[in-house]
């Protein structure tokens, strides 16, 4: 797939709202999203400790980057597709749903 | 007698290797010790005991304890005759406990934090010793921390329940370990809600910090650093190597403190900032922030929060 040294791209739509970014074969899922300025997933730490950016993969395949925080996603839930989008690098074209969001803040803000 | 600063973090990190990396290139510590556990101690180059901040292999991150260093041995034996007359349970830990560390007192804070009080550690000397050093050492990595210089802890806050553990953390700063309220953000009808505090032993304008928030946890550690310009470099050494910034360069209002905001390998946040702030003295009158102005202290220039900032912690 990656033979004439031109890394493959893939599309990752995000479920519901439609949104819909490149990501490259090695790159983590919200690194990429980030770098385009694009939204959908809600970016926090980018590094697999928050959780915010929790999803489920609905279609396709991704690979594990780093490790993600078990307080956020256990095992029984990593076995039925879920990960953080931080930590999930594409193998394919991707749809996944947002189960993350983003905590109420300071003093409730 | 009397609580002095803080000492060390001990951390919990989902990539060890990761970790050490970037608490090395990146911060410019330097490791000290690796215990048999596989935990990593490290230190500033211009601290002098042997470990501020300790890094413990995990599945999760965040924080398991912070410790601060008391002026003398016997401070340990009256701070858990107060600490216990305040009514919350203590331990004191035996010399040993922790590597080149002596006994010391452990105990949890309201806002369910652990806390521990040390008065002894191995003393090894900063990167520039003590006889006609120069200002700064040759080998510095990254952005060449001085030293931790405090933490943020966010603290449980919900005022429908009538739960705040700002103000119960506050209270038991002042009261039991003798530390000066230098800022504080009120909110809610006619400003009742004590709903951040920043507090000092030091001369700095604060060494621990406690914010309202959905549930308890560790908002940052914090590594003191020169200047403004070393707060830069400290952007472009992030940059470098690939860290996630949360909050690029900019000031505070709240403590004046110039700043950058980054998080480490298991999305423990870390901040490195300059500048005195101001002289902390105990007269010194308690500032005060308002609900609307809330943006201002806590980002100066914008006057705007950020949303990553003020909810994501770990």
């Amino acid at each position: 797939m990656h033979g004439n040294g031109t890394a493959s791209r893939y599309a990752i739509t995000v479920a519901r709202t439609g949104e819909r970014f490149e990501c490259g074969p090695d790159e983590p899922i919200l690194k990429a999203m980030a770098r385009l300025g694009r939204k959908g997933i809600p970016a926090g730490c980018l590094n697999g400790g928050c959780g915010v950016c929790k999803v489920r993969i609905v279609a396709g395949r991704c690979r594990a980057t780093g490790p993600v925080s078990r307080e956020h996603v256990s095992h029984a839930e990593a076995e039925r597709g879920c990960t953080l989008a931080c930590r999930a690098a594409p193998d394919s074209d991707i749809e996944l749903e947002v189960l993350g969001r983003m905590q109420k803040g300071f003093f409730g803000t | 007698m009397g609580v002095m600063r803080i000492g060390h973090a001990s951390l919990r990190v989902m990539d060890i290797d990761a970790a050490v990396r970037h608490y090395e290139r990146v911060l410019g510590m330097k490791t000290t010790h690796k215990d048999a556990a596989g935990n990593v101690y490290l230190k500033c180059w211009d601290e002098w005991d042997k470990y501020s901040l300790i890094l413990t292999p995990s599945d999760r991150a965040g924080m398991n304890h912070v410790a601060f260093k008391v002026e003398h041995e016997s401070d340990l034996d009256q701070f858990k005759e107060r600490i216990e007359a305040y009514g919350i349970k203590t331990t004191m830990l035996p010399e040993g406990s922790m590597p080149s560390t002596g006994r010391m007192l452990q105990f949890t804070l309201p806002s369910s934090h652990e806390m521990r009080l040390y008065a002894q550690k191995q003393y090894v000397g900063t990167d520039v010793g003590t006889t006609n050093p120069d200002p700064w050492p040759d080998d510095i990595k990254g952005a060449g921390v001085h030293w931790l210089d405090h933490c943020l802890l966010m603290c449980e806050l919900n005022p429908e329940t009538g739960v705040n553990k700002v103000a119960e953390n506050t209270k038991f700063f002042m009261e039991a370990l003798e530390f000066k309220l230098a800022e504080q953000v009120v909110v809610g009808p006619g400003g009742a809600i004590q709903a951040a505090t920043w507090l000092a032993r030091t001369s700095t304008p604060h060494d621990i910090a406690f914010v309202g928030g959905p549930r308890a946890g560790l908002h940052h550690i914090s590594f003191f650093l020169d200047s403004w310009h070393d707060v830069l470099k400290a952007g472009d050494v992030m940059a470098k190597n690939k860290v996630k910034i949360d909050v690029a360069p900019t000031r505070h209002g709240i403590t004046r403190g110039e700043t950058i905001y980054f998080f480490d390998p298991s999305g423990n946040r870390n901040e490195t900032f300059s500048g005195l702030g101001y002289l902390m003295q105990p007269d010194r009158p308690v500032t005060t922030w308002t609900e609307e102005n809330l943006g201002r202290g806590i980002f100066y220039h914008s006057g705007e929060l950020v949303e990553s900032f003020t909810s994501v912690y770990s």
